[in-house]
């Protein structure tokens, strides 16, 4: 793998650079309100890559909320039906994307596209699509990255990862894709000190982690194996249950959260489309089967299968790494108090009691 | 630098007024995202908020004004619907009561301060209304005696601070999520919350303390809590001179005095030592948040009065993290409140649609939900209807003459929510059809009536607002934009410094209940359902949501207790004929729940004939709201 370092501002003139062919999105901080979101760059300089962790994840951009994903009319009189694709190709820059937002897109590729059925609509939006990740020099409130292995640095599953050193970022070449764009420009290779430099960051920021988090890697994967065995209290369950309240707001924050629902509707001049939104297994209609039989009613029995689906050794096997990437947005936007590693911390109590 | 997709607002859809952003290309909207920074919200929004995207993307959008030929809505240009409207409207006596205005919750201020006008300078009225008023009004009320002003006092970020929290009889986690979500917060963070409700809600199951107390006794509990309160006091021998001052003291005190353990106990079903517990928490307590529902779903009178007196009893409503509020389930009733187009007594356009004898004879109508059209006959006989909305609903079919309006991101508005935070929605999105806001709308049918107010946009209309409205006069639509709203000015009121007791009578309510009839009836929430669903309905999840209700329980349902249900030899999702005193009765599927108390049964609004079979025809019930118990009795169908 080859190694170089780059100045900011060879950076910002990549970025620049990589406008003339793609569309490029990346972190960027809104004066008002100082959210940070992973958004389209309308220009370079609002390219932020020491900005926090964004408020939603990369994930809009490849499977936003509610995305038409097809047009169609049929004509009753002659029984034909003219369809049409609404969603279109274009080539994507994802530039400074946080290693648990990456490791997001890599469970969501593993499901839209490494399953028996590929997903059309996914493969237009991620085809085309540069990922470049940017290490975390320090842990946000809320990260839990070191519990699930996604961070703070990326291993896998980019095309070039930055890292901030001394000297300038450390571009690290994961594939093809990024090797041709490095060879297109004039870096310098990097030296092997700035290697150990790279770890040096990676150490720092992992000492900088809350102990919560840094005391809770074991407990992730103790917490994986009673859920994944069922040896989990139903009076637990209750209790995280009993905090639920419903908005479903823990599915759209989460980076590898892939569930959809898909609906026509009928426009005014005959015409339908075919929305696909984002759905939640917290919703009660999710689990609903034809002939009115809920298996999933009750809150808990709902609240509970999300944590089967981030922490359960099965569905791990299916994503080749935990359903969770640690990124912490479940834990704020949640009204209860059920994020994730509350979760663990309820299931460990209740262990260790 | 601004963003390009992602456009801040404040969410329309209860009077919580979370921040949200929009994400958005400026034509449509695609997604929603919470906004961390505001105050209230802290990035949380509830279900509602989460799907704002669907609604504002629906296909049901009044677009271009209609008017009504040959019993069929035909589109029309807005000169001609304008023209036609100021025609009709100049053919009736707006002094002599034949206009009615029945407005909108959800309106901005702009577009409510514009429709006051309208209906005193155009159609010389002052008959009007607002939807979800009712239980409002009486919140309005008692808050004006006690506090000298007529809106919450504090704000709901008290909630985030205070040592003790009061929940009366609101289901607020299903109501206000978001606000459910804070006080939650709270009692993890140590705070003491205690909730009063007759049924065990999501919102009594997080609190630290629980009072189910038997159905109609809520004011009854709060008065008894102030008279252990007192006893607290007086046996430390502490005087609190302020309080002691206030007017109406004596009576108020006097009347507590009289409140025996006894009957409390019986009528309640709450032991009096229970209470006396409580009180050494409430004493301890530096600051503390009163909250209680208000609107369409609120509290009866008495009830309002205990709890503003208890506040001011406390001695505690000085403390910065201390508050009253009444919490409103709509957007912008507060707002609606303050623009001053809520009907007060004696110029009440319900009242005027409910007496068969009053000389209403035209009604101009903005944004109403179809659920709950009531006096639907006599608005049908009426000699003419205009109907203002974003959204199509079936208020339509009783229009003559409909305007389109644009939804709450098409639009620069503010919307004051529950605590009176004033707060800005620009617009991010242009409306396609081009339809003029509510403001400009009602501008116009002055102009063509030959008045001319000025307006260039909606910043203007609020310089006049501020101008006109007390506690308005130091915001504006510049300083809105900068944050995350202002709470308007109760200084601005001159008695907002003499606080006073309501007046107060200790009633041991007895149960209508009968051994024939022997459940109270009441009325209760579900999850899923707000406003009649006139909006959720038109979402795409949310819907299936409340679809999913009713696909279990096809004919509506009623909760019973577990205990109810085995003595009645019923199973859940049975149907069962449940009839009223009055004589009136409906089929209905039994839902068994622990969270309700024995003789006690709840049918949610969302059940049609509740409203129009049940409610209704029971004198008072759909006006008392939340309080009102009808006897019923439960057979096998």
């Amino acid at each position: 793998m080859s190694m170089y370092i780059v100045s900011s501002h060879e950076i910002k003139q990549l970025a620049e650079a990589l406008r003339a062919s793609y569309d490029v999105y990346g972190p960027q901080v809104d004066p008002q309100t100082q959210q940070v979101f992973f958004d389209q760059l309308g220009d370079v300089e609002a390219l932020n890559l020491e900005a926090p962790i964004p408020s939603m994840p990369v994930k809009e951009i490849l499977f936003p909320q509610m995305e038409r994903v097809l047009q169609y009319k049929y004509d009753a009189e002659a029984q034909s039906v003219e369809m049409s694709k609404p969603y279109a190709e274009r080539p994507k820059v994802l530039f400074g994307l946080r290693p648990c937002d990456l490791s997001g897109i890599l469970v969501l590729d593993r499901f839209f596209l490494g399953q028996e059925f590929v997903d059309d609509v996914y493969l237009t939006h991620r085809r085309q699509c540069l990922l470049i990740s940017n290490t975390c020099l320090n842990p946000f409130p809320q990260c839990f990255c070191v519990c699930t292995h996604s961070g703070p640095d990326a291993d896998e599953g980019f095309d070039l990862d930055l890292t901030k050193l001394k000297d300038g970022y450390l571009v690290r070449v994961g594939s093809e894709k990024g090797q041709a764009i490095a060879d297109e420009r004039n870096w310098k290779p990097a030296q092997p000190h700035h290697l150990s430099e790279h770890k040096a960051v990676v150490d720092r920021c992992i000492d900088l982690f809350p102990e919560m988090a840094t005391d809770n890697k074991a407990w992730v994967s103790r917490v994986m194996n009673r859920i994944t065995t069922g040896f989990i209290k139903s009076e637990t369950w209750e209790y995280i249950g009993d905090q639920c309240f419903e908005c479903g707001a823990c599915s759209f924050v989460c980076p590898t959260c892939s569930c959809f629902n898909v609906e026509d509707s009928r426009m005014c001049d005959g015409e339908c489309e075919r929305l696909r939104t984002h759905d939640s297994c917290s919703f009660e209609g999710y689990a609903r089967m034809a002939g009115d039989h809920n298996p999933r009613q009750p809150v808990e029995d709902r609240r509970n299968k999300r944590f089967f689906c981030k922490l359960s050794y099965p569905q791990s096997k299916k994503y080749l790494r935990p359903g969770c990437v640690g990124c912490g947005r479940c834990q704020w936007v949640c009204p209860g108090d059920i994020g994730l590693p509350n979760v663990v911390q309820y299931i460990r109590r209740e262990i260790t009691e | 630098m601004k963003l390009m997709n992602y456009k801040a607002c404040v969410c329309n859809l209860c009077g919580t007024g979370c921040g949200q952003f929009l994400k958005t290309d400026g034509r449509k909207v695609f997604g929603v995202a919470p906004l961390i920074a505001h105050p209230v919200s802290k990035g949380k929004l509830c279900i509602r908020g989460w799907h704002a995207n669907e609604l504002l993307s629906t296909n049901e959008r009044i677009t271009t004004p209609l008017i009504r030929e040959n019993g069929q809505l035909r589109e029309a240009s807005y000169e001609e619907a304008i023209a036609l409207v100021v025609e009709r409207m100049r053919q009736f006596d707006g002094a002599a009561g034949e206009i009615g205005i029945l407005a909108s919750a959800r309106s901005s201020n702009e577009d409510s301060f514009a429709l006051g006008r309208l209906a005193r300078e155009v159609f010389g009225t002052t008959v009007r209304g607002i939807g979800a008023e009712a239980g409002h009004r009486k919140s309005m009320a008692s808050l004006e005696h006690a506090f000298g002003y007529p809106g919450a006092h504090g704000s709901l970020t008290s909630i985030d601070k205070a040592d003790y929290i009061l929940v009366i009889g609101t289901d607020i986690t299903r109501q206000n999520p978001v606000i459910g979500g804070n006080i939650h917060a709270a009692q993890r963070r140590g705070a003491r919350v205690v909730t009063l409700s007759s049924s065990r809600t999501q919102i009594a199951k997080l609190s630290t303390k629980h009072f189910q107390q038997k159905p109609g006794t809520k004011g009854l509990l709060v008065n008894a809590l102030a008279k252990a309160l007192l006893a607290i006091r007086t046996a430390n021998r502490e005087r609190r001179a302020n309080v002691d001052q206030m007017p109406g003291h004596t009576e108020y005190v006097a009347s507590l005095r009289s409140i025996s353990s006894v009957a409390l106990e019986r009528a309640s079903g709450i032991r009096y030592e229970e209470i006396e517990e409580e009180a050494k928490f409430l004493e301890q307590a530096k600051s503390i948040v009163f909250l209680f529902s208000s609107g369409i779903s609120g509290l009866d009178r008495p009830t309002i009065d205990a709890i503003t007196n208890l506040a001011l009893l406390t001695d505690r409503m000085d403390h910065e993290h201390s508050a009253v509020i009444p919490v409103a389930g709509i957007s912008n009733l507060q707002g609606g409140f303050d623009m001053g187009v809520s009907g007060e007594p004696g110029n009440s356009v319900f009242k005027a649609l409910a007496e068969p004898d009053s000389p209403i004879r035209a009604l101009f109508v903005i944004d109403h939900d179809d659920g709950i059209i009531r006096d639907k006959e006599r608005i049908s006989k009426l000699d003419f209807v205009a109907y203002s909305c974003a959204y199509r609903n079936a208020f339509m079919d009783l229009a003559h003459v409909v305007f389109p309006l644009p939804a709450y991101n098409e639009t620069d508005g503010t919307y004051t929510a529950a605590d009176k935070r004033v707060q800005i929605t620009r617009k991010n999105v242009d409306n396609p059809h081009g339809v003029l806001p509510g403001w400009a709308l009602f501008q116009r049918l002055a102009v063509a009536s030959g008045k001319a107010w000025g307006y260039q946009d909606a910043a203007g209309v609020f310089a006049d607002i501020a101008a006109k409205v007390p506690g308005y006069a130091d915001l504006s639509h510049e300083l809105l934009g900068k944050g995350f709203g202002q709470h308007w000015n109760p200084k601005a009121f001159p008695n907002s410094r003499q606080r006073k007791f309501n007046a107060i009578n200790i009633e041991y309510w007895e149960s209508p209940t009968t051994p024939e009839f022997p459940f109270a009836l009441m009325i209760g929430k579900a999850q899923h359902y707000w406003h009649q669903n006139n909006l959720m309905r038109k979402t795409i999840v949310p819907r299936r949501e409340y679809d999913q209700t009713l696909w279990l329980y096809p004919q509506g349902y009623i909760e019973i207790s577990p205990e109810d249900a085995a003595n009645l030899k019923v199973r859940d999702k049975w149907l069962v004929n449940v009839c009223s005193s009055t004589g009136t009765c409906m089929k209905i599927a039994v839902k068994i729940s622990p969270d309700v108390q024995n003789g006690t049964a709840y049918i949610p609004y969302f059940i049609k004939n509740m409203i129009s079979d049940f409610l209704i025809p029971y004198e008072n019930a759909y006006a008392a709201g939340e309080e009102s118990v009808i006897p019923i009795k439960i057979q096998e169908a």
